[in-house]
């Protein structure tokens, strides 16, 4: 999905751009109201949450980000987002005292991270499932008006380089096919 | 289809093997049980059922998956498989925590299952205390998950089976051997689609001819994550179900197919492919089927 708001795309509703808040859903079945931005799930402690960051940052209308429903099992991932707005990355850009099993953050880069803590205020309603509590804290948020944060930050996706296919390599470059199929290393 | 140069190791637990060259071994099934929702051992007896039957039928090895999402349900699932699974069959136990990870070692070692277990998995977040774990109640075999949160290529999978790609002190084969686990299963680690999901089945030659490891994944994860399939009633199950034909298509050794209710399809599919990726790989490179496969079994 493109979206001026939301360029790196995922599986999440938006509704008003100008609102200031976002809201994660855990394991919860609650749909928000539509005076926030944007909503939508988060399963995984990593690619998960990178999509999230992205795709607040890139609006400076968001200043709030509500987590909430129950964490998910094993991944902790909403913890771990807690954790990365509090923490931040260390130098294996593992969030620093994420709960998670694999919470690294490895396709945006600090300064966006440093954005998010910045820009997001995360506030922690994991656990609840207590719907009109959700509406009541979004109202409140929403009530607090607080300004843009100016420019949208667009974060880059660092990506790997792209091994070109100018040199009949076939599938790989670490592996040479004839053409029956054989593999074997390339070079040797 | 494809035949590899290395020599390609073949590992077996409770006589299940897996690996070696393509059209030699029949793919082996893993089935996923109690991923959704509460465990239904009721109905999940009757699966394990049907399960075997299937892979009687086909020839194709299957090695039930058991989930254990949380605390409360190990003590039950262990029991389910000491009950449910023929002991002269291996089991695999898929669990995220950390630390529930550590209490089911201990469990299984307990019950004397390890010699049966294919632990799932090792990978970047396996913890320190988990390594101490392993090497105290070591299971017969692991599979090792390549994937590597800052590239997803197949290049990105060999850096993080190989030197840890700067996340761990050590890459994630030695890692598995130093705990003494010799039985080694790489899993290329799909990812959803938009995230280089197709890295998932290339890296399958590339992982077998650099370490010649018995190599599969768990591709069928793709399709639950392409959501526009939603759109085409009655499609996502055929498709989830036919998506691991790509496994012994690239050379794989085996395919964890996700639920077990996709037994009925995935069976055949993966039969079907065994039997066409036999017939090329026996006339291009002598490589005979096994005794136990598809081919042997289904083409009389």
């Amino acid at each position: 999905m493109e979206n001026k708001y939301y360029p790196w795309g995922g599986e999440f509703t938006t509704s008003k751009d100008s609102s200031c808040v976002a809201v994660v859903l855990l394991n919860i079945e609650y749909t928000p109201p539509s005076t926030v931005a944007i909503y939508g799930p988060l399963k995984t402690e990593n690619i998960g949450i990178e999509k999230i960051v992205a795709n607040t940052i890139s609006n400076p209308h968001i200043r709030y980000l509500i987590v909430t429903g129950e964490e998910i099992r094993g991944h902790r991932s909403g913890n771990s987002l807690l954790a990365l707005s509090k923490n931040g990355i260390d130098k294996n850009h593992r969030i620093i005292n994420a709960p998670g099993a694999i919470p690294y953050i490895e396709n945006i880069d600090e300064k966006a991270i440093k954005r998010f803590q910045e820009q997001i205020q995360v506030i922690d309603m994991i656990g609840e499932q207590d719907t009109s509590k959700l509406d009541k804290k979004i109202d409140e948020c929403i009530s607090k008006s607080p300004p843009s944060f100016g420019e949208p930050y667009i974060a880059i996706r660092i990506t790997s380089e792209v091994t070109t296919l100018d040199d009949k390599r076939a599938l790989h470059s670490k592996i040479v096919i004839d053409y029956m199929g054989k593999i074997k290393k390339r070079g040797e | 289809m494809f035949s590899f140069t290395q020599e390609q190791k073949i590992f077996e637990i409770s006589k299940i093997q897996i690996g070696g060259q393509p059209g030699n071994l029949p793919t082996v099934l893993f089935s996923g049980f109690f991923f959704k929702g509460e465990p239904d051992y009721t109905k999940a007896a009757e699966y394990v059922k049907k399960m075997y039957q299937l892979s009687e039928k086909t020839a194709n090895p299957v090695i039930p998956d058991f989930f254990i999402k949380k605390e409360e349900n190990l003590q039950k699932i262990i029991e389910f498989i000491i009950k449910e699974i023929p002991k002269d069959k291996p089991f695999s136990v898929d669990i995220i925590e950390p630390d529930l990870k550590i209490k089911t070692l201990e469990l299984l070692s307990k019950k004397n299952l390890l010699k049966r277990t294919v632990y799932n998995s090792i990978h970047i977040g396996t913890t320190n205390e988990e390594r101490q774990t392993l090497k105290k109640y070591t299971p017969e075999m692991a599979i090792v998950v390549a994937f590597n949160p800052k590239d997803k290529s197949p290049d990105g999978k060999i850096e993080v089976l190989e030197n840890g790609a700067n996340l761990l002190d050590v890459g994630l084969i030695e890692l598995t051997k130093q705990v003494g686990i010799k039985k080694i299963l790489i899993d290329t680690a799909a990812m959803a689609p938009g995230d280089n999901s197709g890295a998932a089945i290339s890296a399958i030659p590339v992982i077998k001819e650099e370490y010649g490891l018995p190599t599969g994944c768990a591709i069928h994860n793709v399709v639950e994550k392409s959501k526009w399939l939603d759109n085409f009633e009655g499609a996502k199950r055929v498709v989830d179900a036919a998506s691991n034909i790509n496994i012994p298509l690239f050379g794989g050794d085996f395919a964890i197919y996700g639920p077990v209710e996709n037994s009925e399809t995935v069976f055949p599919i993966i039969a079907w492919q065994d039997i066409l990726v036999s017939e090329y790989a026996q006339n291009y490179f002598g490589i005979t089927p096994d005794i136990n496969h598809p081919r042997r079994k289904l083409l009389k």
